[in-house]
């Protein structure tokens, strides 16, 4: 045991009430010194409960009497007792005008095991010297948060009383409210019914309670439900706040409805919430100095999250079967108390033209699994199964009006609709009771086609639209007939045409073609002007050479051709340009002199050669 | 000579996309149609469906029997099956007269609407033009305006006017064999069901038994499949309704050997 922290008085700086009551308590201590001669130094210790479950947590509390600064241990050592100093308070009385003032330590006491323990004296250091609190016991009993005894629920005035009917209010015994006093979190369940029929929605009330001073994280869903059992979905839950027997607890409640599937005994296990509950901590080393501990007013700032499943009791019903004797024709499921009403909506439809019937049921049961009305006397009627619509009044869908919309259509001239049965079973009187829609007047009369093979609607309301029937084909294997199976068989794949390959193929095949067409048609153009320009070229050069070569030009003629051939020589060559210029300058000279008639001499022709040869070897002639 | 030559391939690739070969016996069909003929609707269920299953038909079906198998299922008095076998055989052959008839018939009874009021261009235009013709006829006429543009491009002289008579003749062609592959039944099914349970299923706003419902599901009702999730598909019906339905309630109306 050690004794780390060194406390006084005047620790909790933000209380300006216990400031002030300690100001005027020494302004009474000096105007009366016999008073402060009478103070005697005392320590008691005292549990705020002698047992817990397991699991849970309690309250030691060490009182300080007759000193003004005295020195607690930070912890208690007891073998299966977690015991950690939490905080300090002040308390100044005045009796008589004989002030008392009194320190009270608080520590939690943490189970660490069940069983029963003894909490040794504390030795409190004061300036009158060591004081001593007298041993405490304690009990921890087997068990755990997690099994928290159930209660009935228990009213309170701060406490919303359910908003759900049907509830009952039973007292709390003393023995559930001990139970339940102060505990960190516990569960409820209620559930209005014990016995209930199949099929029958039973509203279940959960609450979950958690101690006020401790902050609350609550995860997840509410985990809840048995095989043969079903469970509506959970609204969001209401909170509220609930004092029991003097410890203030944060309740979360949540509704449902649940039915039955199946007769016979059901036990559906305890519902569940799993919750993170924020506990007081110990200070780390090097934050036990005193002064720390007077900034922080004496409370921890450190906590421990702790993991805690609160669940209810499990509940057990029992589930009746739906008797058979006495069981309508028109019953269709339904488990509840309603009401029905019926009207057509336009009651003089054009000849030909649908009806449409409107059946009402409202009440309190449960619409999901409910049937549709049965229509009767339908004798000249074409009829179709209705369209349906809910509209819940409870948050439950628990009460509410199901709408179920008939078309019908006139196969004779009628001045009344047919009637409507609908029947359920009633749990509170334990019998079938039948409603019946009365004939709703109208004026309808057929259309002038017999026969309607093809529907067409624009809402979900099927509107049958009577048109002729398609003619029959002819069958190739001879006359056919509707509704004779048919014997000649066609094979088709069931592949999208665009998506297969021979269909991919095929335009590729299309596009290779086209591409080839026009590559026939170039050619076809190209070899109907002569050929390309270059083979034109060629071609003219080859005629030209063997014109040079042949001697049967005059001097001037020689460089006349010579000159053409120069000529298609491509490119802007500055040889080639010299040399035309040199040509022709000389060709001039010929052509205006003496070489007109006159053939080229050998010499001047070889070298003419010459030159036109090292020209088209440089170019592509 | 060259028209010629491509007249021919265009009439073979014609070709390659209908095929008329049998692949079950001619006379395994006559039996089934007799039982069905003597009333032995089961019998006929029975041997139409070992024909549909049959390894000869797995990637290749027959609209005739599909419709032979819904007339057999609405005589034993299965009408969203029957629907289902009729739809089937409209997919492969949208212009068969008899199964829309029938399927017209049974959805009336149902009390179905048998065209949603989006849609009803998607099975008009069927029912009187295949969509494989709408594909292949438009190929083609879009095949041979491309030629006669590629004439009109190539020519000695460009002639402007011929020019925009080939491009309008191949944008009209592609345009036709376009729309015939968007309303063909076989592309639109991959994504379709028919509600086949006997009772009408919920639709559920969330995937779970427990959450609230926000409508039902007629018998024989044609549905798309928006998502799935698991077990749990989230479906429309056409006419507004959306919603979560257990899958086991519908069938795809593409078979599995479709490889849907």
């Amino acid at each position: 045991m050690n004794y780390p922290m060194k406390l006084n008085r005047a620790s909790r700086a933000g209380c300006v009430s216990a400031l002030a009551l300690i100001s005027f308590a020494c302004l009474m201590t000096l105007s009366c010194p016999a008073a402060s001669a009478a103070d005697d130094v005392s320590a008691t210790a005292e549990m705020s409960r002698p047992e817990v479950n397991a699991g849970e947590m309690a309250e030691l509390q060490v009182r300080v009497s007759g000193a003004e600064v005295a020195d607690v241990p930070r912890e208690v050592s007891v073998d299966g007792l977690q015991i950690r100093l939490t905080g300090e308070s002040t308390q100044v009385q005045m009796v008589n005008f004989k002030v008392s003032s009194s320190v009270v330590y608080s520590y939690v006491v943490m189970p660490l095991r069940a069983g029963k323990f003894t909490i040794p004296s504390i030795p409190v250091r004061t300036t009158a010297g060591i004081v001593r609190t007298s041993p405490v016991a304690f009990a921890v009993i087997d068990g755990s948060v997690a099994n928290a005894v159930t209660a009935p629920p228990q009213p309170q005035p701060q406490m919303p009383q359910p908003g759900m009917p049907g509830f009952s209010q039973p007292q709390p015994t003393p023995q559930d409210a001990r139970a339940d006093a102060g505990r960190l979190a516990f569960g409820e369940i209620s559930c209005s019914k014990k016995t209930i029929y199949a099929g029958e929605m039973v509203p279940v009330e959960m609450r979950f309670y958690f101690d006020a001073h401790y902050p609350v994280k609550v995860g997840g869903r509410v985990d809840f439900g048995s095989e043969g059992i079903v469970v509506e979905r959970f609204p969001d839950p209401k909170e509220s706040r609930v004092d029991r027997d003097g410890v203030t607890y944060n309740v979360l409640t949540f509704h449902t409805l649940l039915s039955a599937i199946q007769p016979g005994p059901v036990d559906i296990a305890p519902a569940k919430l799993d919750s993170q509950i924020q506990m007081p901590g110990a200070l780390p080393p090097g934050f036990d100095d005193p002064v720390f501990q007077q900034v922080l007013g004496g409370q921890s700032p450190f906590t421990e999250s702790r993991d805690v499943t609160v669940k209810t009791a499990p509940l057990h019903l029992d589930v009746l079967p739906l008797p058979k004797e006495g069981r309508p024709e028109s019953f269709a499921g339904a488990v509840g108390q309603f009401e029905l009403g019926a009207a057509v909506t336009n009651p003089k439809p054009a000849p030909g033209d649908p009806v449409d019937l409107t059946i009402k049921i409202s009440g309190k049961g449960n619409f999901n699994a409910m049937g549709a009305p049965v229509l009767m006397e339908t004798d000249g009627w074409r009829t179709y199964p209705p369209s349906d619509k809910f509209e819940g009044s409870d948050e439950m869908s628990n009460s509410g009006v199901k709408t179920f919309d008939f078309t019908l259509i006139a196969q004779e001239p009628k001045k009344t609709s047919p009637s409507a049965e609908f029947s359920y079973f009633d749990p509170v009187l334990a019998k079938y009771q039948v409603l019946e829609a009365k004939p709703q007047p109208l004026s309808a009369a057929p259309g002038n086609l017999p026969a309607a093979d093809t529907i067409s609607s624009t809402n979900s309301i099927p509107t049958p639209t009577p048109t002729p029937t398609a003619p029959a084909v002819i069958h190739p294997s001879g006359s056919y007939r509707e509704g004779d199976p048919l014997a000649l068989l066609t094979l088709n794949t069931w592949k999208p045409l665009l998506g297969r390959p021979e269909f991919l193929v095929a335009n590729i095949a299309m596009l290779v073609a086209i591409a080839a067409f026009a590559g026939i048609l170039r050619y076809y153009y190209i070899q109907k002007e002569g050929g390309t320009v270059s083979s034109r070229r060629r071609r003219r050069s080859n005629e030209l050479i063997s014109l040079l070569k042949s001697d049967t030009l005059d001097a001037a003629a020689t460089y006349d051709t010579a000159l053409e051939y120069a000529a298609l020589i491509p490119g802007e060559r500055e040889d080639v340009i010299s040399l035309i210029e040199s040509l022709e300058a000389r060709r001039d000279i010929l052509k205006y002199g003496s070489g007109r008639s006159v053939a080229l001499s050998r010499e001047e022709k070889g070298e003419l050669m010459k030159s036109l040869k090292k020209l088209s070897s440089n170019s592509s002639l | 000579m060259m028209i010629t030559r491509i007249s021919l391939l265009l009439l073979l690739l014609l070709t390659a996309f209908t095929r008329t070969a049998p692949a079950v016996t001619p006379e395994e069909v006559t039996s089934a149609n007799n039982d069905f003929e003597s009333g032995r609707f089961i019998d006929a269920i029975a041997s139409y469906q070992a024909m549909l299953d049959s390894t000869q038909l797995a990637k290749v079906s027959s609209p005739e029997l599909w419709y032979n198998l819904g007339l057999a299922e609405e005589k034993s008095g299965d009408l969203p099956a029957a629907t289902l076998s009729f739809r089937r055989a409209l997919v492969l052959n949208p212009t068969l007269t008899p199964a829309r008839n029938a399927l017209a018939a049974a959805l009336g009874t149902l009390g179905v609407p048998a065209v949603a009021s989006s849609g009803g261009w998607r099975e008009q235009i069927p029912a009187r033009l295949h969509p494989k013709f709408m594909i292949v006829g438009g190929s083609i006429v879009g095949w041979l305006g491309l030629f006669l543009l590629v004439f009109a491009v190539m020519g000695k002289t460009r002639r402007t006017p011929l020019i925009g008579l080939a491009l309008a003749i191949a944008v009209l062609g592609y345009g036709f064999a376009i729309e015939g592959g968007m309303i063909d039944p076989r592309r639109l099914a991959a994504d379709e069901a028919v509600v086949t349970a006997r009772n009408a299923p919920a639709l559920h706003v969330t995937p779970a038994d427990s959450a609230a419902t926000s409508g039902t599901l007629a018998p024989g009702s044609l549905i798309t499949i928006l998502s799935r999730n698991g077990m749990w598909w989230y479906v429309t019906d056409g006419f507004g309704q959306t919603g979560w339905i257990f899958s086991t309630t519908v069938t795809p109306l593409l078979p599995n050997s479709a490889g849907s």
